[in-house]
């Protein structure tokens, strides 16, 4: 049979280095092949592979989306008596001549592309610091990782206390002492949209900063040394070898972000509720108040969640396209 | 095997000669490092604070650094009350033989009866959120690799559907799950949670370990295969522990995730499968939040999952290692 | 189609082997739903009294008020039996009424005469739908409404009240008038010392902001629609646009930070010393009267709304009722029943007062055991009187949206002007009045 540990870490670094072939095979050489009995074909092995997690996604979401997509065409209230009424394409219609969920779209837009934006910023530029060790270098990732793994309810909840201007610590920490001339973060207009970015990118960089760090540590030394003999500059090796080597695992990262930024909700409601009046009302706010709310219109709600879904879905695709060419070229 | 003909000894005892320079940089990274990290933590540092503050401490203008520790909150997060009437609050105010504890409840005009929930739904925390971990990261590695490494019919489409499991807003599917839980019994069950949070992990580690699995060279996997290995030895003993990082990752996110799931655990529990984030944000106490039993509650639910991030954090790091010979 | 059921059915083995457990059909057991507030704590203890007189636990369970209803809901979708007595808000009950999810109780409080033992404002906000129809579908439970806490010593202080007198040409009291109130807000406003005069609700979620202006749009003679659901120059007149203007003063007057605030910042920013008066619920002011919350417990005293120019006068209304779920067996409907006799018993609410429940008993409110119990219960008391509640017909959520997102933009955004946010109102809510089909036109 083999031996335990055919690729031990220490192997691994030299393999990594190396990158002979020779050393994998070397030690199989050696050892005795049980008889193909137990071989599976390739088929089976992808059948196998995929169909648990096929299987348990369509078991779960079949019924949903089926109900949704039906619903999103009918007249109906989850909490009524009376049955789904057919109304064809009027949910849509209603919702895309409505001007507040033009202006609802507006502000969701403008949150991701910030929030998105800065994250992917500051989650690369932690990843940049962090990826040579230092003595500590595991005890503060881990400890950057901290916004991310409290409750985002939890999050909202503090979040709006520490951006109290009577008893938060944000204000006099930016050395506003005076609370009456103190920014008012979650009640300016101005500054509303703002303060929900600061706590998403706050919460969520690290997750940017995690998979960076991942695809920087995958970086050979060789190809900076190569750099370095030819006397490349910083900006020309973070161009030529950091980005693009990065690349992939950073548009994963930034996939997912755009995705759960276009579904932001905990922090929204934690925070402003969508106020002051209707500035930071984003669609899943809009969303949340039909379905929800007392309003309980969940034929127009299923409509603007597809609505939703539809966009998601083109915006995906063009990360898609761009993950594929970064992986291509 | 593109790049593996250069020989890269001979530049590494180049790095060597640079001597100083790049010590200094990495002490310097250091620091930047450990100040960022101080920032980032402060809104945490508070919070914590925050759950040893009594009320008015809580929310006094302008905030207090210093103040008289209470262990309050964590009395009231772990202890079931009775409100005392005033006859009754006289009564035990006469008594000598409370603990600390009772005496600090009493303060507020309460008498401790019995344990809080909280250590209940701890444990069908940690169950959920254990279980589902494993089955998303485990189904997910499987999955994965196929992607990655074999010619499928519709592979795109089919990774396509996989990610369009995130997409739907989940405001608009709790009641379809909710309706659907409630007709095949799994409402209020361990189980039902399990399914549904791995179900929604899964696209992203399908997606997320599918891109650290690309990052594998398969020339490896190839020359194990020459070498007598089956597909799934080579899987096992090649793939999986290069992929460790990935795995490591992929863990940390699932389990974060279905740590501190809010809706649905709140939409399809009632009482034996319910998990702590629902009870957590909003206690409301003697006609208030009670910022510090939020603070103390959110604080001791924060530490499992650092302590599990931590214990990961060497194969978080690792990075993949033998992304020299990828292509590009 | 096929394949979907079967991969139901797939699922459903998969459910039937976590175990599911099988009730027993003898009622011996009880569940009241309820959100999660110290209230429902009160009731939970009230309950063991049953438990020992009938041998019948009761579980009182509770979810977080932001998802309460929410969670309901979503159990009168699946027509669910989780609950067999759901502690309901005001608001539900057209929906739920008109729905189907509650049962009847009509007979039930007519026969046994409950109608005469609750005050009349509770037995119609709370119980009665649609109004005026003597329909009865729950039994009054937590009346509450809001009210205001002020701080004694401000008001007691002679140098304020010498002050206050030359400035105002009045003497410095509790404000009888809304005029008065503003007076008094304006009057401690003092942003260099931190004192500020007033702290009103402005939480856009749900309900808040509305809840808190109501208390002015009412006193001045404003309605939501009037008998034909007519909103047009009813929500809109020169009387509510003042009262508009007025709560957006008000809220000039409040602290920094009070731009999406509701009742618990409202304790919190008194607690602090921050506020001279807040408006809240009565339910919330157990935590004021409590001095390991509120360091000025001793010094703060209570009193209910003030009038309007013409003397009206009104408190907006909280509170639910108890009412049965109209999908339990009838064995568990009796139960139910049976437990709501007992619950509306006079001694019974007599204790559910005592630990800290506001009942709706009218022999309970007038006993000198109750306004002995709580500083603000006189206060309540008196409210209990003049309540009036946001509509409750099936369609309030559209309504209540409406003006919260209108009310938030002018008072908090401090956007448009006071006319025209009025009319736009108006004008909203008569669209989703027409469509529902109210008003033909």
């Amino acid at each position: 049979m083999f031996r335990p540990h055919l690729l031990g870490a220490g192997e691994t670094q030299i393999l990594s280095r190396c990158c002979v072939s020779q050393a994998v095979i070397q030690p199989v050489s050696g050892a005795s092949q049980p008889v193909a009995r137990r071989q599976l074909s390739d088929a089976t092995i992808v059948r196998l592979f995929i169909l648990p997690t096929i299987i348990l996604l369509i078991l779960m979401n079949i019924f949903p989306l089926i109900y949704s997509l039906f619903i999103s065409f009918t007249e109906y209230s989850v909490i009524s008596d009376a049955p789904p009424v057919w109304v064809g394409l009027q949910n849509y219609q209603r919702i895309l001549s409505d001007p507040t969920f033009w202006h609802s779209f507006a502000v969701t837009g403008r949150f991701a592309l910030l929030s998105v934006a800065l994250q992917t910023v500051v989650g690369f530029g932690l990843a940049l610091l962090l990826r040579s060790k230092f003595t500590g270098s595991g005890l503060i990732t881990t400890l950057i990782l901290v916004p991310m793994m409290l409750s985002p309810i939890v999050v909202a909840t503090f979040w709006k206390l520490i951006f109290n201007p009577s008893y938060g610590i944000l204000n006099p920490l930016l050395g506003f002492n005076n609370i009456n001339t103190s920014p008012e973060w979650l009640g300016d207009p101005n500054l509303a949209l703002w303060a929900i970015v600061i706590v998403d990118v706050w919460m969520w960089s690290p997750f940017v900063m995690l998979l960076c760090l991942a695809g920087l540590s995958a970086i050979p030394d060789y190809l900076y040394e190569a750099a370095s003999i030819d006397r490349a500059n910083w900006w020309f090796q973070f161009r030529r070898i950091t980005l693009p080597q990065v690349m992939p695992l950073l548009l994963i990262a930034v996939l997912f972000r755009t995705i759960e930024a276009f579904k932001q909700f905990d922090l929204v409601m934690g925070l402003t509720g969508g106020g002051p009046g209707d500035v930071t009302e984003t669609v899943s706010v809009q969303l949340y108040q039909l379905a929800f709310q007392g309003q309980f219109n969940t034929g127009m709600s299923s409509a603007l969640a597809y609505i939703v879904l539809v966009v998601i879905i083109a915006i995906s695709n063009l990360y898609i396209r761009a993950l594929n060419r970064a992986r291509g070229g | 095997m593109t790049a593996a003909p250069l020989a890269p000894v001979n530049y590494s005892t180049a790095v060597d000669k640079v001597g100083a320079g790049p010590r200094i940089r990495t002490a310097v990274r250091a620091i930047i490092a450990i100040i960022l990290t101080i920032i980032i933590l402060i809104p945490v540092v508070w919070m914590g604070m925050t759950a040893f503050k009594s009320h008015p401490d809580a929310v006094s203008v302008p905030p207090v650094v210093f103040f008289q520790p209470s262990l309050e909150s964590f009395v009231s997060l772990l202890t079931q009350r009775r409100q005392l009437t005033n006859d009754e609050r006289a009564e035990f105010a006469a008594r000598t033989d409370l603990t600390w504890a009772d005496q600090l409840m009493l303060q507020r005009g309460q008498v401790i009866i019995g344990e809080s929930n909280f250590r209940a739904q701890l444990i069908n925390s940690i169950i959920i959120a254990g279980i589902s971990t494993v089955f998303s990261v485990g189904f997910a590695v499987l999955a994965a690799y196929a992607f990655s490494r074999f010619h499928i019919p519709g592979k795109d489409d089919l990774l396509f559907f996989i990610l369009s499991q995130r997409m739907l807003p989940a405001v608009v599917v709790t009641i379809p799950i909710f309706l659907m839980y409630k007709e095949l019994g799994l409402h209020d069950t361990h189980f039902g949670l399990i399914l549904l949070y791995t179900s929604f992990n899964l696209s992203f580690a399908v997606w997320l370990l599918k891109g650290f699995i690309d990052e594998i060279p398969r020339e490896y996997e190839e020359a194990a295969l020459v070498d007598g290995y089956t597909r799934l030895q080579a899987f096992r003993k090649i793939v999986l522990p290069q992929a460790t990082t990935g795995i490591a990752a992929t863990t940390v996110f699932s389990l974060i995730f279905s740590w501190n799931e809010y809706a649905f655990a709140l939409m399809l529990t009632s009482e034996r499968a319910r998990t702590a984030p629902p009870s957590i944000p909003l206690v409301l106490g003697v006609g208030t939040i009670e910022w510090a039993t939020i603070a103390a509650g959110s604080l001791a639910f924060l530490i499992p999952v650092v302590i599990v991030t931590f214990v990961l954090r060497k194969h978080l790091l690792r990075g993949v290692t033998f992304g020299a010979i990828r292509k590009g | 189609m096929k394949k979907f059921s079967l991969l139901l059915a797939l699922m459903a083995v998969l459910a039937l082997m976590t175990g599911i457990s099988v009730r027993a059909q003898d009622v011996t057991e009880l569940t009241i739903w309820w959100a999660e507030w110290d209230p429902a704590n009160y009731l939970d203890q009230l309950v063991d009294d049953y438990a020992t007189e009938t041998g019948i636990t009761v579980n009182v369970v509770q979810t977080p008020w932001g998802s309460y209803f929410d969670r309901v809901a979503a159990e009168w979708a699946a027509q669910g039996t989780a609950f067999d007595m759901v502690v309901g808000d005001s608001q539900w009950i057209g929906q739920a009424v008109t729905q189907g999810h509650y049962v009847d109780l009509t007979e039930f409080m007519n026969s046994n005469g409950i109608t005469e033992t609750v005050t009349p404002a509770t037995l119609q906000y709370y119980g009665e739908y649609p109004a005026g129809s003597g329909s009865y579908y729950a039994y009054p439970t937590e009346g509450d409404a809001n009210g205001w806490a002020y701080r004694k010593d401000l008001f007691e202080n002679p140098d304020e009240m010498a002050a206050f007198e030359a400035a105002y040409g009045y003497p410095l009291a509790v404000p009888t008038t809304w005029a008065q109130l503003r007076d008094i807000a304006e009057f401690f406003t003092r942003e260099d010392e931190g004192l500020y005069g007033v702290g009103v609700y402005t939480q856009i979620d749900y309900d808040a902001i509305t809840m808190g202006f109501q208390n002015v749009f009412f006193s001045f003679g404003g309605d939501w629609y009037d008998e034909t659901f007519n909103t047009l120059g009813v929500v809109n007149t020169p009387d509510t646009v003042a009262a508009l203007e007025l709560y957006q003063e008000l809220y000039s007057f409040a602290p920094p930070g009070t731009n999406n605030a509701f009742f618990a910042e409202m304790n919190d920013l008194f607690i602090n010393g921050q506020a001279a008066m807040i408006m809240n619920y009565f339910a919330f002011f157990p935590a004021l009267a409590n001095p390991s919350i509120n360091p000025f417990s001793e010094q703060t005293g209570y009193f209910s709304m003030p009038e309007g120019p013409t003397g009206l006068r009104y408190a907006a209304l909280g509170g639910q009722g108890t009412s049965v779920n109209s999908y339990i067996s009838d064995e568990r409907k009796q139960a139910s029943l049976d437990f709501l006799l007992w619950f509306a018993r006079e001694d019974v609410q007599l204790k559910w007062a005592q630990l800290g429940g506001y009942t709706c008993n009218i022999a309970v409110l007038e006993s000198e055991e109750f306004l002995a119990v709580a500083p603000y219960n006189a206060a309540f008391a008196e409210t209990m009187t003049f309540v009036k509640d946001f509509s409750n017909i099936p369609e309030f959520g559209s309504l209540l949206e409406i003006v919260q997102r209108n009310l938030h933009a002018f008072v908090v955004g401090g956007e448009g002007e006071a006319t025209a946010v009025m009319d736009t109102m108006a004008a909203e809510m008569d669209a989703v009045l027409v469509e529902a089909g109210y008003i033909s036109e």
